[in-house]
């Protein structure tokens, strides 16, 4: 047994959730939505050639997104160092997730979807909140081909990636995905 | 990523692929800002750049040039550049910055752009102006385009040799 099946087999069951759209193994679509400072951004572009969270979100508003997003500014601060790339997605329009991203501190690109174009195409709408209609809470890891390594259904806030699970989830797409993961040594 | 140089020169600029007249905010010449896109140094005072900053077809910009002062150096990992680049990301993107290299391991200063006068002001707060001087200047149309914002929150350099922001290995 190698390395990468050794990983695969401690991940199991860990972010093996489906939403929507978004299962394991699956291809997250290359959609194109502005970002915070209303650029319009391809995904594939947003991803380059590293393993990326894509993390789907009700709103400002909401709580348990305010909870959670001080895990991805923990994350943010190895991530920054480490090849890994971080969008969060909602149906807040760019102004507002200007305004959000900055009083995070956050460092990462926020993407808009007001009209509900990707929610749709994903079947991400939560649909308990009739209200704002927002994205139903998810997160994602995908590799540079947008396939996706893992699903994490964040709607009860439990269901939610720790930062351990997420590190776990990079660092497995990582050992795929750089020829040189095994050190170089003499 | 091909080799990309930027200098600011009071004489001609022989060879070079894209040049535009440099003016300070108080309209006082201010010397020649050109680029080449050559594997050699074209010029003693070329430094790299990020070759999606320049275009030819750019329009009129104003710029932060942040220089080391003669003699200075300052490693690229320098826990001061790496909290420029970090606030780089924090703050509004302007229409592109790049950092300039001498070599693989030494920050030897950056540009930061804007084609907007409106975001002209934001220059005077510079994140690399903390770290050594910066100059304010107007740059005539010919030589800077725009560089997308990096996804973020990496602030590595993507292999030791290139200018931040490039994004890609290889």
């Amino acid at each position: 047994m190698n390395a990468t099946q050794r990983a695969r087999d401690a991940s199991r069951n860990v972010g093996v959730d489906a939403v929507g759209e978004l299962r394991v193994d699956g291809q997250v679509p290359d959609f194109e939505l502005l970002d915070h400072a209303g650029n319009r951004r391809r995904l594939s572009e947003l991803v380059g050639g590293d393993p990326t969270v894509l993390h789907f979100y009700r709103g400002w508003w909401c709580p348990k997104e305010q909870a959670f997003f001080r895990r991805l500014l923990a994350l943010q601060e190895d991530a920054e160092v480490a090849y890994s790339r971080i969008v969060s997605v909602s149906i807040d329009p760019p102004q507002v997730n200007a305004a959000f991203r900055a009083g995070l501190g956050a460092r990462w690109t926020f993407l808009s979807d007001p009209d509900r174009d990707v929610q749709t195409q994903l079947r991400l709408r939560e649909t308990t909140d009739t209200l704002n209609n927002p994205y139903v809470p998810a997160v994602v890891v995908i590799s540079p081909d947008l396939r996706i390594h893992a699903v994490h259904n964040g709607y009860w806030y439990w269901g939610r990636p720790t930062q351990d699970e997420l590190v776990r989830h990079l660092r497995d797409i990582s050992r795929e995905l750089r020829p040189d993961w095994e050190a170089p040594t003499p | 990523m091909s080799r990309c140089w930027l200098a600011l020169v009071e004489g001609p600029a022989t060879g070079a692929d894209a040049v535009a007249r440099a003016s300070t905010t108080d309209g006082h010449p201010a010397g020649t800002l050109a680029a080449w896109r050559r594997r050699a140094k074209p010029v003693r005072e070329a430094l790299r750049v990020d070759e999606r900053l320049i275009d030819p077809d750019g329009s009129a910009a104003w710029i932060s040039l942040v220089l080391p002062p003669s003699g200075v150096r300052l490693a690229f990992d320098d826990l001061a550049v790496q909290q420029a680049r970090r606030l780089v990301l924090l703050h509004p993107f302007p229409a592109g910055v790049s950092t300039l290299l001498r070599d693989d391991s030494h920050f030897a200063g950056a540009i930061t752009v804007t084609h907007s006068a409106a975001e002209q002001r934001r220059l005077r707060d510079d994140p690399f102006g903390r770290i050594f001087p910066a100059r304010l200047l107007a740059v005539e149309p010919g030589i800077l385009g725009a560089v997308t914002p990096p996804t973020g929150p990496t602030i590595e350099r993507y292999g030791s040799g290139n200018p931040w922001p490039w994004d890609r290995f290889g």
